[in-house]
């Protein structure tokens, strides 16, 4: 019976007839140090195929008069789409639509989220059941609850007839969609209603983490509830509520389907957002050199949000700590 | 592309959008099936070494899909094309001018509506055929002209202000639509005696902003400002559509196109349209060509072989075997035989004599967003109709030098 010496061991004995030379140090960091790589490749090479690349074309049109055919020239012009971009009263309305939007949407959905996940933690019967019920908008198709919302919003929908012939709140029907004002109320309300679901998740594990141990000593040192969500639930739960405020806010200002779905930017464009003008303009006017510029110019804010929200909450963070 | 020592023509079509809508999805069996198991095998036996692959794509998809194609030096031979995307695609280059490359086209053009041909222009060249087309006229109900106390449809504007009159005060709106573009307003403009631009096409001002249009404009914006046209017409998405009011009778009259037979048929059986023309003003009664074309693409490398099929479907079996799918002819000669079919088809074919195309430009959805833009705020009360028609002209003077 012959033994192979135990991968990675340098100095292995060989007992039987075969004898191996042992392996160099050098030689085997470099095996193991590949190994990480090996596994990382596939997700590097499809994040930087489907991801970079992309996002890499669509910068370098954004500096074209990009023309779509295949072996076609299309012409330079600098800055000149972002120039446009700045100067387009309807970029800067859409732009101001779509931080309506993540404005409007992303403290209810949090603050809710928060709510509803702190109903949830107690252990109850019908917690499962509630917890489904919540979730549900989450899992259900964009496209589903956006006809919904127009339907329900609609001149002779649901809601009209709540208010106007059931309750008598209103003298007479409101045409939610055809004004902007209105619109965007359906839209954000929309929005708020669908990701509710999302946050209550989040703050759900979070609140698993909170330390019993320094709620049982709040309340030891005479701390009310009010007190002991401020002092304790609410710092426990930071992690998630910056989290949650970052995806939320890139989440915001990506609003599209919904828009699409119900007012499809109208009327005449008042509800349009970023996303849905840029579509518009490269897909329909097929201006993709200008939809770009749009698209990069919403990703560079995205980016710089994002960047703001974390460097704040990690400020935050270490003035806690001092 | 070679298939077993065989021609392959790839051959891309787009529903009509208007059918779409009607319809709610991207099926229609009945035209995918005169196609594939009559039309095609007929063309394929006629012409031995030919075989046509036909590739249905929903109309939501098709432009996307070409563009994706052009992009990718992809595209088919033959493409069913929306009118409105023709003198787009023209402008991009990836057509073949079927008006240089095929000697009789003068001849197969000459068997079609004029204004059906001429959706197929741009920049003094032809690029496709009419394959089949529609227009919009007047429908309404009985129950309608019980409503307003007449006997029968609107014959001119005149009519439509009596209509108007009647109505006032009964919850029920004289007329209704769902845009301010080229295709809801066209019929008006046109029928009003006025224009969109000059006869080249190089210059809307003078033209959609004339007297004559802002008369027209006019009587709608006073129609609206009654209540008489709902503001469906302004961009509500929550206002009743116009295929559900007028069954409802909230709306007297309409205008729209022969798929709304098959759209009433399904969800309102009870329901018995009346079609008439369109009403005539001092323009006469010219209502908009809508349809499609087929174009050849200009990568096609089977171009004798996709000539073939194009004037195959200039040949009055595939026009009477399409126009039994619901998809009228593109020829003035085949419509008695049409109308056999189906009665208020005659309507259409009537109208479509008269009928004239929007403008041909690569700039289309462009200026429907502009005249969109600019006319809302003068139904809703922003400005005035000639300062929205004054607007509205400059800016299209704008696209229309930049084709």
């Amino acid at each position: 019976m012959t033994s192979i010496p135990t991968r990675g061991t340098t100095t292995g004995r060989a007992t039987g007839s075969v004898a191996r030379p042992a392996r160099s140090p050098r030689r085997g960091r470099l095996r193991v140090g590949a190994v990480p790589y090996l596994f990382l490749a596939p997700g590097v090479i499809l994040f930087a195929v489907f991801i970079v690349w992309p996002a890499v074309q669509a910068l370098r049109m954004s500096f074209y008069d990009w023309k779509i055919v295949a072996g076609a020239i299309s012409r330079w012009v600098g800055l000149d789409n972002y120039v446009r971009a700045v100067q387009d009263p309807h970029f800067w309305l859409s732009l101001t639509n779509s931080g309506i939007y993540m404005l409007a949407t992303v403290a209810p959905q949090m603050a809710l989220g928060l709510a509803i996940a702190l109903l949830l933690k107690r252990k109850s019967p019908v917690q499962p059941l509630f917890r489904v019920l919540f979730y549900l908008p989450v899992v259900t198709s964009w496209v589903v609850v956006s006809l919904l919302f127009k339907y329900l919003f609609a001149d002779s929908g649901l809601v009209n007839f709540t208010l106007h012939d059931f309750l008598h709140l209103m003298n007479s029907d409101v045409s939610w969609l055809a004004q902007r004002g209105t619109a965007l109320v359906v839209i954000c309300l929309l929005g708020i209603w669908k990701g509710i679901g999302w946050s209550m998740m989040i703050y759900l594990a979070a609140l698993q983490g909170v330390p019993q141990a320094l709620e049982e000593a709040a309340i030891m040192d005479g701390a009310g509830r009010w007190q002991r969500f401020r002092a304790v639930t609410l710092p426990a739960v930071n992690p998630a509520t910056v989290f949650l405020s970052v995806m939320l806010v890139i989440g915001g200002l990506n609003v599209f389907a919904s828009v699409v779905l119900v007012t499809n930017g109208g009327p005449i464009g008042q509800t349009d957002v970023v996303l849905t003008y840029m579509y518009k303009q490269a897909f329909t006017y097929l201006d993709f050199g200008y939809g770009s510029a749009i698209a990069m110019l919403l990703a560079v804010l995205v980016f710089v949000l994002a960047v703001l929200q974390l460097r704040i909450a990690r400020g935050r963070a270490d003035e806690a700590l001092a | 592309m070679l298939h077993r020592g065989r021609y392959r023509i790839r051959f891309a079509q787009g529903r009509h959008h208007h059918l779409l809508g009607a319809y709610g999805n991207g099926g229609n069996s009945t035209q995918q099936d005169a196609l594939n198991k009559t039309l095609i095998p007929a063309f394929e036996k006629a012409n031995p070494g030919i075989t046509v692959k036909y590739v249905d794509v929903a109309y939501d998809s098709l432009l996307q899909k070409l563009t994706t194609s052009a992009a990718g030096g992809k595209l088919p031979d033959l493409v069913r094309a929306d009118l409105g995307w023709v003198p787009q695609f023209a402008d991009l280059g990836v057509l073949e001018p079927l008006s240089t490359s095929m000697s009789d086209y003068k001849a197969l053009a000459a068997k079609d509506y004029p204004g059906s041909v001429a959706t197929n222009r741009y920049k003094g060249e032809y690029y496709g055929l009419p394959l089949d087309t529609n227009t919009r006229v007047l429908i309404t109900s009985q129950q309608a002209l019980d409503k307003a106390g007449v006997s029968e449809p609107p014959k001119t504007f005149a009519d439509l202000k009596t209509m108007a009159t009647a109505l006032k005060g009964t919850g029920v709106s004289l007329w209704a639509d769902s845009k301010l573009e080229a295709w809801n307003i066209a019929p008006w403009i046109w029928s009003g005696g006025g224009e969109f631009t000059n006869k080249a096409e190089t210059k809307a001002t003078g033209y959609l902003n004339s007297a004559a249009n802002a008369a027209t404009i006019q009587m709608l914006v006073d129609w609206y400002k009654e209540g008489l046209i709902p503001n469906l017409l302004t961009g509500n998405s929550g206002a009743v559509a116009t295929q559900d009011g007028l069954p409802k009778n909230d709306y007297a009259t309409i205008f729209d196109g022969p798929w709304m037979a098959g759209v009433w048929s399904g969800s309102y059986k009870d329901f018995h349209p009346i079609y008439a023309p369109i009403p005539a003003g001092k323009g006469g009664s010219v209502s908009v060509v809508g349809g499609e074309d087929i174009v050849m693409t200009a990568s096609s490398a089977h171009k004798a072989a996709a000539a073939k099929f194009i004037r195959f479907t200039q040949s009055k079996q595939f026009q009477i075997e399409m126009a039994k799918t619901g998809q009228l002819t593109v020829q003035p000669r085949l419509a008695d035989q049409q109308a056999e079919m189906a009665a208020d088809y005659s309507v259409y074919s009537d109208q479509l004599k008269t009928a004239k195309s929007r403008i041909a430009s690569p700039n289309q959805s462009k200026i429907d967003a502009v005249l969109a833009a600019a006319l809302t705020p003068a139904f809703t009360g922003g400005t005035t109709v000639k300062a929205a028609l004054n607007s509205a002209a400059s800016q299209i003077d704008a696209l229309l030098s930049g084709d």
